[in-house]
This record gives structure tokens, C-alpha cells and sequence, in this order.
């Protein structure tokens, strides 16, 4: 009974965590309108965590800077499992304009397993909801993986 | 034979009706409504009621991290003490006009219960080792000071309009009282009272203007900062049980003696079911309607205060409006 109400439970209230590695600010406006009234992601259970320890989605934007790389291994090291990781916008991707650069180390599947990836500069609001709702249910199958 | 009868009874009453599960889905779904309506209140679509509830076993299916720097025991044990204590406390508070456990001086047992979650908070916060987490603790302390001093001066108000000059601590014969002359608030001296109790649920429960000790967007809600999985689920679920215990003790002290009326005569095993089911469900209503009135709407138009300017509010404004009641009652109005 406990265990059927945690596996139905899991894909329905998804904390989000939002990391910035050096992004020029245009992808985390967008993220914070998704959660506005006009959007509304929490109508699906979304709800913008204040500390890694309480996030179920990582949501990382910007090309990941020198500075800024050891930082982002530590706080995704702070998240417990099951945990999906996100990456907003082109930077974190591909190095976006930034690529060459001596300061960014991108992309950011170099050091996690990067599960979903909403492409864009900037992505839409619509299409960043998209990719979170697709995260909660790779949420859950990692949630269903772990009882296994 | 009896004995046995009676053990089964009080082992009902603790994890069945008032008790764990009546508390737990009542404060659940408490929580779910205030969450809904403050989305449409700022026109969105909001979260399904059940929200809390899917919040709660999400986290109770996460993974546990405990801090290096934590005192583990201590740090586990924390969310689950306050939780029995708040469970305690609602079988002490009569729902409905049926209180399932009564004494001589449930108000000021209670008194010391309610207590009880925010030191869990305060324990386990201290004994996460966050820096965090320190700023947290020492602003719920504050708070509780704040919250402490106008919540006594109510609770001696009611309790001397109840018992004369030999004051009345018991919940049981307060409602009887009220059932005779009329519930507490209908009697004119104690309409500052019940304000000053309608602003102390907030800060008690730890919402919007009110909550500086977990403050999201600054201390990243402050003594919850290392908490992962279960434990911070409890606390969570704390939080919505805590704002069904404090409503229902608002209604208890304030709106008792409503039911009088209610007296189906259907009996099973000389138990009045249909009677205890009805009044429970008209004491969740009144408990919505308290959570609408003192944490929802409050929540949906205010913004966050400074703890200086909490304490300053709780200390002038709140008390005074206590103490206005308790003078009146003493003078014999």
C-alpha cells in the first residue's frame, strides 16, 4: 500500500533545483515564467526548491565557466536519488556563442548524466515545461528502477 | 471483558478517529485546499488538492541523506517527535463536541504540546550543523517567544469566562459550558480574544507573512536545509497537521457547542456513529473555513516580514488584543 502510493506519488511532485553556470540570465527568466500564473508549472506538482537536498530535477543553465564547474559537481553531488538532470537552453548543450572560449568548459554531459535537454536560446516557456514534464516521468521510471 | 473492550476503544481512538489518521488526512487535505486557493486567488490553475499528500510520499520514496557534521540520532528523531506530539494533541481536543481522552487540564497540557513541534524544529535543525540551518533556529526561537505570550493570555481569558474565579483548563468542560451558554465568541468581550488566536495560528503554523524561521528564498527554508526523504516529509506533513490542530483548537475554544442540535439516535455497539461522523465533517468544515480566513487569504496578499518587525507585531498588537479580553472578562463583562 506504502510502497504503490510512493511509486504513484513519484512523478507527480517534482522539485526543481536550478543551477546557473554562467548563463546570460535569458534561460532562468524563462524557467521563473514558467512557474508564474501565466504558465502555471504547478498545476503538475512543480515547485522551485532552495536547497539541493530537497530537488528531485537539477535544472542547469549557462556554458559551465571554469569557476563555476567544481561548484556544479558538488551540488549535483547533494542531490538525493532519484534524481533527473535538466539542461536549459543551448549553452550548457553545446557552448552556444560561448564555445572556444578559454573560460567555459561545456558541455555539461562531460561530467553527469545529462537526461533531458531543451534546446534554444532562449526555449520557450512552453517547450521548457514540455521538457520538465518529461523529466518527472523519467522521474519515475528511475524511482521504479530503484525498487528493483 | 471490559478491560479488553476499553483497550481496543483508546487504541481506536489514538490511531483511527481523532487520532493519527482522522489528523493526518484532515491536515493533509487542510493543506491541499490552502495551496489550491491561493492559486486561484492569483489566477492560476493551481495544484490538485491532493498535492501535499503526493508531496509527502514522493519524499518518503527519496533517499536519506544525513550530513556529515550532523548529530544522526537526534537529527532522524526530531521530525517524528514533534509529529506524535501533534497527534497527541489532537486526540486531547474535542472534534465535534467528543473529545476522545479528557483530564482536569487538557488547555495547558496542550499548552506545553504545542511546544513541542517547534523544538523539534529547533533540535533538528541545530543538529543538521548548517549555517543555514543556525540562521533558521534562532528566528523560530524568536517566533515562538513572539507567538508564546498573546496564545496564554487567550487561553486565561476563555478559561476564566468558562470557570469564574477557580479557572477552567478543561477542554471537555468548556464545551459542555458552551453548549449551555452559547459559544465563547458570541460573547462580545472575547471578539479581541479570537482575533488575537486567529493571528497566532499563522505564525504558529509558519505561513506567508509569518513564516522569517523558514524563509524560502533567503535561508532556504532555514532549519529544513539538510533534510532529504523521509524526515523532511514529516516535517512537511507537521506543517499540515499542525494547521488542522490549531483550527480545530480555535473551534473548540471559540465555536463549541454548535452541535447541540445534532442527535441522530443510530447507535452500533451503544457507540453514536452517524452522530460522530456528521460532526466530524461539519468540524473539518469550520476548520477550512478558519484556514481560509487567518493563513489563506493572508498568505495569498501579504509578503514576508522581518523577525524584528514579527516579534514588535506579536508583542504589541496581538497581545494587546488578548489582554484587551482578558481585562474585560476580569472585570466581569
Amino acid at each position: 500500500m506504502f510502497k504503490k502510493m510512493v511509486a504513484a506519488s513519484a512523478a507527480k511532485s517534482p522539485w526543481i533545483y536550478h543551477i546557473n553556470t554562467g548563463s546570460c540570465n535569458g534561460c532562468d527568466i524563462e524557467l521563473v515564467a514558467v512557474l508564474t500564473p501565466r504558465y502555471d508549472a504547478e498545476r503538475f506538482g512543480f515547485k522551485l526548491a532552495g536547497s539541493p537536498r530537497h530537488a528531485d530535477i537539477v535544472v542547469v543553465s549557462g556554458p559551465v565557466t571554469s569557476q563555476s564547474k567544481e561548484r556544479l559537481i558538488r551540488t549535483l553531488e547533494q542531490v538525493p536519488e532519484p534524481k533527473v538532470v535538466v539542461t536549459l537552453g543551448s549553452c550548457p548543450k553545446s557552448g552556444n556563442v560561448f564555445k572556444g572560449s578559454y573560460s567555459v568548459e561545456c558541455p555539461v554531459d562531460k561530467y553527469t548524466h545529462v537526461d533531458v535537454s531543451i534546446a534554444g536560446c532562449t526555449p520557450k516557456p512552453e517547450a521548457v515545461i514540455e521538457g520538465l514534464y518529461k523529466a518527472a516521468q523519467i522521474l519515475k521510471e528511475k524511482r521504479e528502477a530503484m525498487n528493483k | 471483558m471490559t478491560g479488553f473492550f476499553d483497550i481496543i476503544e483508546n487504541i481506536i481512538k489514538a490511531l483511527v478517529f481523532p487520532g493519527l489518521l482522522f489528523a493526518t488526512i484532515g491536515g493533509l487535505i487542510l493543506a491541499g485546499f490552502d495551496r489550491k486557493v491561493i492559486a486561484r486567488m492569483q489566477r492560476r490553475v493551481g495544484p490538485p488538492i491532493l498535492q501535499p499528500t503526493y508531496d509527502f510520499f514522493k519524499l518518503a520514496g527519496k533517499e536519506t541523506i544525513v550530513p556529515h557534521a550532523a548529530n544522526k540520532p537526534v537529527y532522524l528523531a526530531a521530525p517524528f517527535v514533534g509529529y506524535v506530539s501533534l497527534i497527541v494533541m489532537m486526540t486531547l481536543i474535542p472534534i465535534g463536541g467528543y473529545s476522545a481522552f479528557s483530564g482536569k487540564a487538557d488547555l495547558i497540557v496542550i499548552l506545553y504540546l504545542l511546544t513541542i513541534p517547534a523544538v523539534a524544529l529547533i533540535v533538528g535543525g541545530s543538529a543538521s550543523g548548517s549555517p543555514y540551518a543556525g540562521i533558521g533556529v534562532s528566528r523560530e526561537m524568536v517566533t515562538m517567544m513572539a507567538y508564546e505570550l498573546p496564545l496564554i493570555i487567550v487561553f486565561l481569558a476563555v478559561a476564566r469566562l468558562v470557570g469564574g474565579s477557580s479557572l477552567e483548563f478543561s477542554l471537555q468542560y468548556i464545551n459542555a459550558w458552551q453548549v449551555a451558554n452559547g459559544p465563547v465568541i458570541s460573547h462580545l468581550a472575547m471578539i479581541p480574544a479570537a482575533l488575537a488566536m486567529l493571528l497566532v495560528i499563522p505564525a504558529e503554523v509558519g505561513t506567508q507573512p509569518f513564516d522569517v524561521a523558514e524563509a524560502e528564498t533567503e535561508i532556504c527554508e532555514g532549519p529544513l536545509v539538510e533534510y532529504s526523504g523521509l524526515p523532511l516529509g514529516m516535517f512537511k506533513l507537521n506543517t499540515a497537521v499542525k494547521m488542522f490542530v490549531m483550527t480545530s483548537l480555535f473551534s473548540a475554544l471559540f465555536l463549541g457547542g454548535i452541535y447541540n442540535g445534532i442527535h441522530t439516535g443510530v447507535t452500533l455497539w451503544g457507540i453514536h456513529f452517524l452522530d460522530i461522523i456528521i460532526r466530524a465533517i461539519i468540524h473539518f468544515a469550520i476548520s477550512l473555513v478558519v484556514t481560509l480566513i487567518c493563513m489563506t487569504t493572508v498568505h495569498a496578499v501579504t509578503a514576508r516580514l522581518k523577525i524584528e518587525h514579527l516579534f514588535k507585531f506579536y508583542w504589541t498588537v496581538v497581545t494587546g488584543l488578548a489582554l484587551i479580553s482578558l481585562i474585560l472578562v476580569w472585570i466581569g463583562l
